[in-house]
């Protein structure tokens, strides 16, 4: 019991000290259960491939410039459609919990159109579209959009009465009430859904891109299928894994740190 | 001079569980003269938070009118400054940049707002804490800064809603002592609701008493200034008037 609390001191201090070390050593027992799965012969090779198979094919297809432009696309994809859902969300959300009657007349319908999973929208989007880039949008922009308004809502529904009364009384108009009190007050919670808006659109831009793609990681992924090589598979997977790891840990949570945790509106 | 006259003000409201209307405020009079601090002190439900929040524009009121320097008053408005018992700083402005909000409102310069912020900030002293934040002050510095916030926009009336009711007793003492200070130094007219009788007789040249929505009593204090804990707690005067107001207010 002792050895164990004393390792467990070791591996705090360590990986105080080397964050990498905290985000890579959770994956080290898992890497090696693979391993030994793949060594022992349980599957065939073909089957479950090791991980410096996976390693090897990592290198050859970025030599070729393959997996990078792949990468490329997918993460273009994302950033349009994410950027495009925020620019449609904040604006809505802020309108709806700003005003009682655009709430009234907006929640039915958000919360009916929430429901309409975004590949559920595929079918009739393919049909007015076709298998290309609009269609790939619209899902994206779909998926980032609801998360990001109704939290959106939420923040703005949070912000106290007392903050948005003190700015009236020292001379802010209610234009500039909803840009230096209202949007900064809900700033904490759009991001939160922003958080959650990415981490939907990013699964759902993968299962598109494995339906209508042309390229991409999801494309890459069903590619491989239709070639029957398994290590591309394992290795579009660890991909989506790991980009998003990045993608939340040094984007989304600094951002979180340096805003609504910083003025202590919500707590970490 | 009188600055702020409220006349026969009234507030009824549509109470949905009692399904009837109730009144919370009743025919109240009352005239504040420039540069005179005026504490409201009352019962909760006596309507002294109703009051304030007429004055201050945030609710509508149903009867009477609230003049300001002779003109009705018509929404939330620069020219009255409000504390919050909330203090109600903004969480992600640093102290310096919420104490120069309302100059910015007003369209004062970044380097011009900052040194009226910097000037406020050494009235309270808190020229220390300029670049934090909300959050990592105490409560009793929060609510320094909240009062020379609304200060620093020259309200014609500040207007304080039991701005010292959330921080601790030893500190509660401190703030009055300093808010007498900077009344003395600056002259701003005011008007403090409160629950806490000495703290109203400590503050105020004249306290209001209110019940059940109108006015019960007005108790002229003219106490010396400065005024401070250590001697008033002893003085006979002090304790002559606390005695009153006590009464009354327990009275209604």
């Amino acid at each position: 019991m002792t050895m164990l609390l004393r390792t467990w001191g070791v591996y705090s201090r360590a990986t105080a000290r080397w964050p990498l070390l905290a985000t890579l050593a959770p994956f080290v027992p898992l890497v090696c259960l693979w391993i030994a799965l793949t060594e022992s012969g349980i599957f065939p090779r073909a089957f479950l491939p090791g991980p410096m198979e996976v390693a090897k094919a990592f290198l050859a297809l970025t030599y070729k410039g393959v997996l990078p432009d792949y990468l490329q696309d997918s993460l273009l994809r994302l950033a349009t459609g994410a950027a495009l859902g925020m620019a449609i969300g904040i604006p809505l959300g802020l309108l709806i919990g700003v005003s009682r009657r655009a709430r009234r007349i907006a929640w039915p319908l958000l919360l009916f159109f929430q429901a309409i999973g975004d590949i559920a929208w595929l079918p009739i989007l393919l049909i007015w579209f076709g298998f290309g880039l609009t269609t790939m949008t619209f899902v994206i922009v779909y998926t980032v959009l609801f998360p990001v308004a109704l939290n959106t809502v939420l923040g703005v529904e949070s912000v106290p009465t007392d903050l948005a009364r003190a700015a009236r009384s020292l001379g802010a108009s209610p234009a500039r009430v909803l840009w230096e009190v209202t949007l900064p007050g809900a700033l904490p919670n759009i991001i939160t859904g922003l958080r959650n808006g990415l981490g939907y659109g990013w699964r759902a831009l993968i299962a598109v891109e494995i339906i209508v793609g042309t390229s991409g990681i999801g494309f890459m992924m069903f590619d491989a299928r239709r070639a029957g090589s398994v290590v591309e598979i394992l290795l579009g997977m660890i991909i989506l894994g790991s980009l998003w790891y990045i993608v939340d840990a040094w984007i989304l949570a600094p951002i979180e740190r340096a805003t609504g945790q910083r003025w202590g509106m919500v707590t970490s | 001079m009188t600055t702020l006259s409220l006349r026969n003000l009234s507030k009824t409201y549509f109470d949905p569980y009692a399904g009837a209307h109730v009144t919370a405020v009743h025919d109240v009079s009352l005239d504040v003269d420039k540069g005179e601090f005026v504490s409201v002190v009352g019962p909760s439900g006596c309507g002294k938070t109703t009051i304030l929040n007429m004055i201050a524009g945030f609710i509508p009121y149903s009867g009477g009118e609230i003049l300001l320097n002779d003109k009705p008053i018509d929404g939330p408005g620069p020219e009255r400054g409000v504390v919050f018992q909330s203090f109600a700083l903004f969480p992600w402005k640093t102290v310096l940049d919420n104490v120069g909000f309302g100059p910015k409102m007003r369209g004062v310069a970044k380097a011009e707002r900052d040194r009226i912020a910097h000037e406020y900030l050494a009235l309270a002293g808190l020229t220390h804490a300029a670049n934090r934040y909300p959050n990592e002050l105490s409560g009793g510095m929060q609510q320094r800064v909240g009062v020379v916030r609304a200060l620093a926009n020259h309200p014609d009336v500040l207007l304080m809603d039991e701005p010292f009711a959330s921080v601790d007793a030893q500190t509660r003492m401190t703030l009055q002592e300093e808010l007498t200070r900077i009344w003395q130094e600056r002259r701003p007219t005011v008007i403090f609701i409160t629950h806490d009788v000495p703290e109203a007789v400590f503050l105020a040249n004249r306290v209001v008493v209110l019940s059940r929505g109108r006015v019960l009593e007005q108790v002229q204090v003219d106490l010396p200034r400065p005024r401070v804990w250590n001697e008033l707690i002893e003085d006979d005067e002090f304790k002559r008037l606390s005695s009153h107001v006590l009464h009354a207010v327990r009275s209604a």
